[in-house]
């Protein structure tokens, strides 16, 4: 008897065991993480990526292209070897050039998609669809110009489509969808929609002004094809043009800033600058052992060049000195030790260059005036002639450091006058002569967007830079001619990184990507 | 259907006592006693008393060694026999008079494996030999004499499949134990820590440091820290998953027991006292390079500036004792070898422990207090830990049928200045190690300038100097922590016991790093803080019940429920810039955010299990358990699993030769169903980001790493089978004792938490993936070589295999990543086929053809190879420690050698010693310059000379970075771990002082490293107890320890 006691109970007690109830009452609350929303607005993601995709790079500064580049383009240079990597390519120093790729897709690539995701249903919010789309474009050209082939359309699917090794694209494919992602953006921008109103940092939602960023982009873009495939050059560029590019100041993309606070608020080349640098702000005891190069500044003396004063200072007796006669730019050979006159030699000015609150020009009028210079030398374009697009150029780029510092940045309406009487374009120079004259004024007028800089270099070949041949260099004495994709990207997408590698040429500071071909 | 929630815990005691209905029997004789140990005259609480012949009648003594044992009629004719055993005593048969019902009864030590009772899951105490598992117990005082601040570090060597070990970060630092292998790609594979049967928390508040972390990568101390080994009674280390079966899923990587002690029934208060003070120095110096001193390019520095640029390098002229050389001081010094920078730059460290527990109580009840205080400063100036422990353990027996157990425990931890590792800023061990060889790392002092400013020593100033770290950042810690254990059992009638227990383990830690105003990097500082309450509280519900279901057939069985919940409070404080320089609070920054996280986990679980005895000759044991995870998609929250265990007594069912007096088979299998370590998995969430101006939003980051993690809908319970067969045996008289295991553990859909590349937008992703496999054998040989009465030996040898292996990830998935270096030097990762934790890196890449070096003709470098190289493994397969006791009258001397082998290391120090010019390994070129002989990049012949002019030799080997192969080593080791040489003094010198016993020792840990491959640092470097582990990462060298203990019992 008791052992069928026994046997029932037992088998009372192996139901209870077994499940036949739940005891996960309250869980599901219990997982929901307090502290996080589900659902993502739109325009606070979109205010992020404008921050990460204008140079932002995650918080890690001193070693985004946007920084070292500016010594690549002999703006800086440092007697440091581990800081000088942009000035010396030293080969010891080539991971640097990772950077920018690794923070891109985790930030503003990533927040985009989920900014896309969210508003592309719904017809009432084309516009901050077509804004995300513009933006997403300058994005990806930022990073596919210093890598050349990089995952693009399988790119940030991680969540969305579980796709945790995406394939590399071929630039020339990038390039046709970024070119045709524009055109379409562009015109689905309707004025009579709703925006991202004072999320977005660059329009403030103005739909006019983003479809003239969207053409301009394209002007840009379509320029960037004149040494790989003519035809398409002309064709985007003459489209782009025809569209409405940015013209007057109050145009200029740009994205605004705030000076104190948050790093994230605050101008991320300048951020990077004044970290790496400038911070001690006496001239002696600069960080990374930062400095103006002397081609840079020897070049603006050479010119009488009115912008000397306003980016250049030289310390002197603890205060910063903008007499032009005194600017001296630091030697790019410098062998890693501090020389004696270090605080001799000239350094970003505080007043101007490195406000931290100061916008960041993403896209000028002098930078559409200098394309369309070239477009008209080529005879894709007669709404202008070069030499005036030229003027125009040279006459916007120096206006524009009123717009970045105020009072402190600005020049004199005779002194521009003055500078563009003696420094006309030469109409009856060859080709090469004015595109020479045109791309050196290009990198006089865009700094600091160096990466615009350094990409018209290549594909134009000017400022006619002398490469700086230091000893252990990386390239064997050249300017590189890309940045390095991460060492991650080896273990953690191997395959694909080596069809890329397999397709594009090694994974080589000197390999040329597409649009750059010898 | 029965519909029942777990907090409805009348209805399931209801069941288990339809269940348990005993079957009360007529008791005719109760036999009542005492149970102390021989010498030292101490109460032994569960020992058990048994009755000859038939085992199922049986106690086990109470807190204070006080037994009753009721013998029914008719079981036994003539004398009554009883036999008393208890863990590392003798085991006695006595015989009682006719009418004897009371006894007092003393019990020699020692260790005859045969009778032993060890305790079990959920404080069990069983018998050893019912075991169908391997079970390793040891003593409490094994770890007063030498100790470690870190209780678990003392594990070391120890026990068979335990491998356990300190990191180097300090005296407040974590341990890393692993048993039998990683046995989960995704969890930390640590065992659960288990104080009394109830869980402890061992977690690292705000996790664990990284590999390639900086300035904040401290390690914070984990939760084992905080245990006093004064406070210890015995721990027992149950290693498989059948072990572990009733903790469920936390002890699928094993679980570590530890018994406190009680106090005892006595006339008076007894008082122990134990102090320890040791004093620690750096056990290795690195073999550096002496030719060449500080300079560039073959030239020495001659002033300020030269210096500065070269204030980390050795690539300078000849050593040869010139007088024109400039340090970075600006002084001239004579050009001179500086060999001992390292001995000059950390100081001794000393430890001062001392203890004092107060015990007694009477047949009621009992009480034990004790305090203990812990003093240690590290070999780092200004670094300490200091640790506060107030235990209070109570226990009463009401009522025949009631009795509670209480334990309150109360922590005041402090850390100061604890030491970073991992990367540069402000980690300052980079100073001695990579300082020019031919200055004084003195000459650094005091680090900063007249204005408390960082003073610059080199050329990056990212590499902080290492005197104004120590004088200048700041780093302070406070862990207030309280156990609490409150536990009643009910026994309606003999044998049939109704328990509830309930504990939480609580603290509150409070942390802020500094980095000051002045630090040349950042010059305006950083401020970091972390403020968090994390509890662990479970309450358990158990009952048990014991009979004969038959003469030969004893029975017992045990059913209940547990309610685990987790929850933590945290606070994460960051800012930049402090506005007012050099006034260090988080109300003056420029910049300022405070970030939440408020991790919430719960598991309930219903398990039960029976036991079954054959005449003690056969032993079954069936368990089975539910558990329901909190962390799990709701569709899929929960998982069944079930164990089953046996031994068989050969030695007592047949007869076996005489020489072999005890023989035991044993073997059982086990699942163990496991939850995702942490919550908020399932869904992806959005948080708003730290912002000045417009609100910012993204995807919540990793609250530890801040790593987007791509989340998983669908994570179900992840499974850990185990079986494992063995056999236990002792000839000769109990001299010589062997046990032998072997195990195999298989864990299937396991939670992962991996590395993604980020360009899918993420930069982690949770996996349900993936079979590991970790089997291996385990022996522990025993012997008493010599048994005298003045002289004796003992020698113990354990030694252990483990074979791991990644079986399989996901689908298209060869391997993940579970870590990086700094600088992504090499990588950790678990590559399908290959054990846990493959070191990955690159090679110089050679012709395939003649096996020569290929060269790139542009920079004169070795060509490198992909970073998918595989180098080696970075868990040792191979442990074994081996125990030598001495004792000759009153003096005793117990030596302890400990080994791992056939493990990988990383070195990160000496991939940066080697870019300064410091290893031996740079000197090739120096003179005449450096033939570089191979092939290039297109397979013609390449030769070519390289000097030091324009710094292409220097540049050279600083390349050297880039190939992962330059810098790995094997880590296998064999260690003088622990010496005590002991000296009892006679109680007759004590007589006047009211003093029982006194014993005064040496004691020494980590005395010296017997074999090693590195021959520039320990091969136990590690810097963090995650699984990272095969990185050297710069870290505070390891140390060796002396000192003297003295223990008191008035």
């Amino acid at each position: 008897m008791m052992k069928r006691k026994y046997l029932y109970n037992t088998t009372v007690c192996l139901l209870v065991v077994t499940g036949f109830f739940s005891c996960d009452k309250g869980y599901k609350e219990l997982n929901v993480n307090p502290d996080a929303v589900i659902t993502p607005t739109p325009a606070y993601v979109f205010t992020l990526a404008e921050y990460d995709g204008a140079g932002y790079n995650g918080g890690a500064y001193g070693t985004s292209a946007a920084d070292f580049l500016l010594g690549t383009m002999q703006y800086t240079t440092s007697y440091n070897d581990v800081a000088g990597f942009g000035s010396k390519y030293i080969s010891s120093q080539v991971t640097q050039s990772e950077a920018s790729f690794s923070a891109a897709y985790p930030d503003e690539i990533n927040e985009l998609g989920i900014v896309i995701k969210t508003v592309k249903t719904d017809p009432s919010k084309v516009n901050l669809l077509a804004e995300a789309r513009i933006w997403r474009v300058y994005c990806f050209m930022r990073l596919t110009d210093l890598y050349g082939d990089i995952p693009y359309s399988q790119a940030g699917l991680g969540y969305d489509s579980s796709v945790y090794k995406p394939v590399y694209d071929p630039q020339q494919t990038i390039y046709t969808n970024l070119l045709s992602e524009l055109d379409a953006a562009a015109q689905s921008l309707d004025a009579s929609k709703a925006t991202f109103g004072s999320s977005d940092l660059i329009y403030g939602g103005n739909t006019a002004q983003w479809m003239k960023f969207a053409y301009s982009l394209m002007l840009r873009l379509g320029m960037r094809l004149t040494k790989v495939d003519i035809a398409s050059a002309q064709t985007w560029v003459t489209k782009a043009i025809a569209g409405g590019v940015i013209t007057q100041d109050a145009d200029i993309a740009k994205m605004s800033y705030i000076a104190t606070g948050q790093n994230i608020n605050k101008n991320p080349l300048v951020l990077d600058l004044w970290n790496n640098d400038y911070i001690a702000q006496n001239g002696n005891t600069n960080t990374e052992g930062g400095k103006y190069a002397d081609t840079w500044i020897s070049y603006l003396q050479s010119t009488n060049d009115p912008r000397l004063g306003v980016l250049s200072v030289v310390w002197v007796n603890g205060v910063p000195d903008t007499v032009a006669s005194i600017q001296k730019g630091m030697p790019q050979n410098i062998p890693n030790a501090k020389p004696a006159n270090f605080v001799t030699y000239s350094e970003p000015n505080p007043s101007t260059v490195l406000l931290m609150g100061s916008p960041k020009l993403l896209f000028t009028v002098a930078e559409s005036d200098f394309l369309m210079a070239e477009a008209a030398l080529r005879g894709w374009y007669s709404g202008a002639s070069a030499a005036s697009l030229y003027q125009a150029g040279i006459e916007a780029a120096m206006r524009q450091w009123t717009i970045i510092a105020g009072s402190a940045g600005t020049i004199a309406p005779t002194e521009i006058a003055a500078y563009v009487g003696n420094n006309p374009l030469n109409t009856s120079g060859s080709f090469n002569q004015q595109m020479a004259q045109i791309y050196t004024q290009f990198w006089v007028s865009i700094f600091p967007d160096a990466q615009e800089v350094y990409n018209n270099y290549r594909r134009t070949g000017y400022p006619a830079l002398v490469p700086n041949n230091y000893p252990t260099n990386a390239t064997g004495g050249q300017i590189f001619r890309r940045c390095l994709y991460p060492i991650s990207e080896q273990n953690l997408n191997a395959v694909n990184y080596s069809a890329a590698v397999s397709r594009q040429g090694p994974d080589d500071l000197m390999t040329r990507i597409w649009w750059d071909k010898q | 259907m029965i519909k029942l929630r777990m907090t409805h815990w009348g209805s399931l005691l209801v069941c288990l006592l339809l269940f348990l209905c005993g079957h009360g029997q007529e008791q005719v004789r109760s036999i009542h006693g005492t149970v102390r140990g021989a010498t030292d005259r101490i109460a032994l609480s569960g020992a058990t008393v048994a009755l000859a012949g038939h085992r199922e009648i049986a106690t086990s003594t109470d807190a204070t060694g006080n037994f009753s044992l009721k013998i029914p009629a008719g079981k036994v004719e003539g004398a009554i026999r009883l036999v008393i055993s208890s863990i590392g005593y003798q085991t006695l048969e006595v015989v009682l008079e006719p009418h004897q019902t009371e006894l007092s009864i003393s019990l020699e030590t020692g260790t005859a494996a045969m009778n032993e009772v060890v305790v079990t899951a959920l404080g069990i105490n069983r018998e050893k030999k019912a075991l169908g598992y391997a079970v390793t117990t040891v003593k409490g005082d094994e770890f007063t004499q030498a100790r470690e601040n870190n209780l678990a570090n003392a594990l070391s060597g120890k026990v068979a499949g335990v491998n356990a070990a300190g990191l180097s970060t300090g005296p407040g630092g974590s341990s890393r134990v692993t048993i039998r292998g990683n046995g989960t790609l995704g969890s930390d594979n640590q065992p659960l820590y288990v104080v009394n049967g109830m869980p402890i928390d061992n977690s690292v508040p705000g996790g664990a440091p990284t590999a390639n972390g900086i300035t904040n990568n401290v390690d914070r101390g984990d939760g084992i820290a905080g245990i006093n080994p004064d406070d210890i009674e015995s721990i027992s280390v149950l290693k498989g998953g059948t072990a572990a079966a009733l903790y469920g899923s936390r002890a699928s990587n094993g679980v570590i027991l530890i018994t406190t002690k009680k106090g005892r029934v006595q006339k008076g208060i007894g008082v122990e006292y134990n102090s320890t003070a040791t004093l620690e120095n750096v056990a290795v110096t690195p073999d550096f390079q002496y030719t060449y001193g500080q300079g560039l390019d073959g030239v020495e520095s001659t002033d300020l500036n030269s210096a500065q640029a070269s204030g980390r390098k050795s690539w300078g002229a000849p050593i040869d004792g010139n007088s024109n050389y400039v340090a970075v001081d600006g002084q001239h010094h004579p050009y001179t070898a500086k060999k001992r920078n390292l001995q000059n730059f950390y100081q001794t460290g000393s430890t001062f422990t001392n203890s004092v527990a107060l015990s007694g109580g009477n047949e009621k009840a009992t009480y034990r207090l004790s305090a203990a205080d812990l003093k240690s400063n590290g070999i780092l100036q200004n670094t300490s830990y200091d640790r506060k422990t107030l235990n209070l353990a109570l226990n009463g027996r009401l009522t025949d049928k009631l009795s509670i157990d209480a334990l309150a425990q109360y922590n005041l931890e402090t850390g100061h200045d604890r030491t970073g590792a991992g990367d540069a800023l402000g980690n300052p061990n980079w100073t001695p190690l990579e300082i020019a060889n031919t200055a004084d790392v003195r000459w650094l002092k005091p680090g900063y300038d007249s204005n408390g400013n960082e003073q610059i020593w080199n050329d990056a100033s990212i590499a902080s100097n290492g005197y104004f770290v120590i004088n200048k950042y700041q780093e302070n810690d406070t862990k207030n922590r309280f156990i609490g254990q409150a536990s009643v059992a009910f026994e309606p009638v003999s044998n049939l016991v109704f328990k509830g227990t309930i504990s939480e383990d609580h603290y509150n830690y409070n942390y802020y790093n500094i980095l000051p105003t002045g630090t040349l990097y950042e010059p305006n500082g950083q401020y970091t803080g972390l403020k968090t309450d994390v509890s662990e509280t479970n309450g358990l519900v158990t009952a048990s019940y014991k009979t004969s279901l038959t003469r030969d057939l004893g029975f017992s069985a045990l059913a209940g429920g547990n309610t685990r919940k987790y929850a933590e409070n945290r606070l994460t404080l960051n800012g930049l810039n402090f506005t007012i320089p050099y006034f260090y609070s988080f109300s003056n920054l420029g910049s300022s955010s405070t970030v939440p996280y408020s991790p919430r986990i719960g598991t309930n679980s219903i398990f039960g299990s029976v036991d079954l005895d054959y005449k003690s000759l056969l032993f079954i044991t069936i368990s089975g358990r539910e558990d329901w995870f909190s962390t799990l998609s709701p569709q899929n929250n929960h998982i069944f699993y079930p164990s089953v265990g046996g031994s068989f007594i050969l030695s007592d069912a047949v007869r076996l030769p005489e020489f072999i007096n005890y023989a035991k088979l044993r073997g059982s299998w086990a699942q163990v169903g496991g939850g995702a370590p942490d919550p908020y998995q399932i869904n992806l969430t959005y948080s708003n980001v730290a912002s000045s101006g417009p609100t910012l939003q993204n995807v919540t980051g990793d609250a530890n790493t801040g790593a987007n993690t791509i989340s998983n809908p669908n994570l179900k319970p992840y499974t850990s089978t185990t079986y494992e067969g063995g056999f236990e045996a002792e000839f000769l008289n109990s001299r010589l004792g062997l046990d032998v295991t072997y195990y195999n553990r298989q864990t299937t859909n396991d939670i992962v938490n991996t590395a993604v590349s980020t360009t899918s937008g993420y930069g982690n992703v949770i996996l349900n993936i993936g079979e590991l496999r970790n089997s291996g054998i385990e022996a522990l040989l025993t012997g008493k070589p010599v048994r005298t009465k003045n002289f004796g030996w003992n020698v113990s040898y354990n030694v252990a295999y483990n074979a791991n292996k990644v079986v399989e990830l996901a689908p298209g998935l060869p391997s993940i990543q579970i870590a990086n270096s700094v600088g992504n030097w090499a990588y950790l990762d678990q590559i399908v086929g290959r054990p846990f934790g493959t070191l990955v890196g690159t090679r110089m890449t050679r012709d395939p053809k003649t096996g020569l070096v290929v060269f790139n003709r542009v920079t004169h470098t070795p060509v490198m190879t992909t970073a998918t190289q595989i180098l080696g493994n970075s868990v040792a397969p191979y442990t074994m420690g081996l125990t030598n006791d001495f004792r000759y009258k009153r003096f005793t001397l117990s030596i302890l050698l400990d080994g791992k082998f056939g493990n990988k290391i990383f070195s990160i120090f000496e991939l940066y010693a080697t870019r300064m010019g410091k290893l031996k390994s740079t000197l090739p070129g120096r003179v005449g310059g450096l033939e570089l002989k191979g092939v290039d990049q297109k397979g013609a012949a390449y030769d070519t000379v390289i000097t030091q002019t324009g710094g292409v030799l220097r540049n050279y080997y600083d390349n050297y970075k880039t190939y992962s192969e330059l810098f790995l080593h094997d880590g296998s080791f064999v260690k003088l771990r622990q010496v005590i040489f002991s000296y009892q003094i006679p109680a007759a010198a004590l007589k006047g002082l009211k003093i029982q016993s006194a014993n005064i020792s040496f004691v020494a840990r980590n005395l010296l490293i017997l074999y090693r491959q590195t021959k520039n640092f320990d091969p136990e470097q590690s810097f963090t107890n995650s699984n990272a582990q095969g990185f050297e990462s710069i870290g505070l060298p390891r140390t060796r320890t002396y000192g003297l203990n003295l223990s008191l019992k008035l």
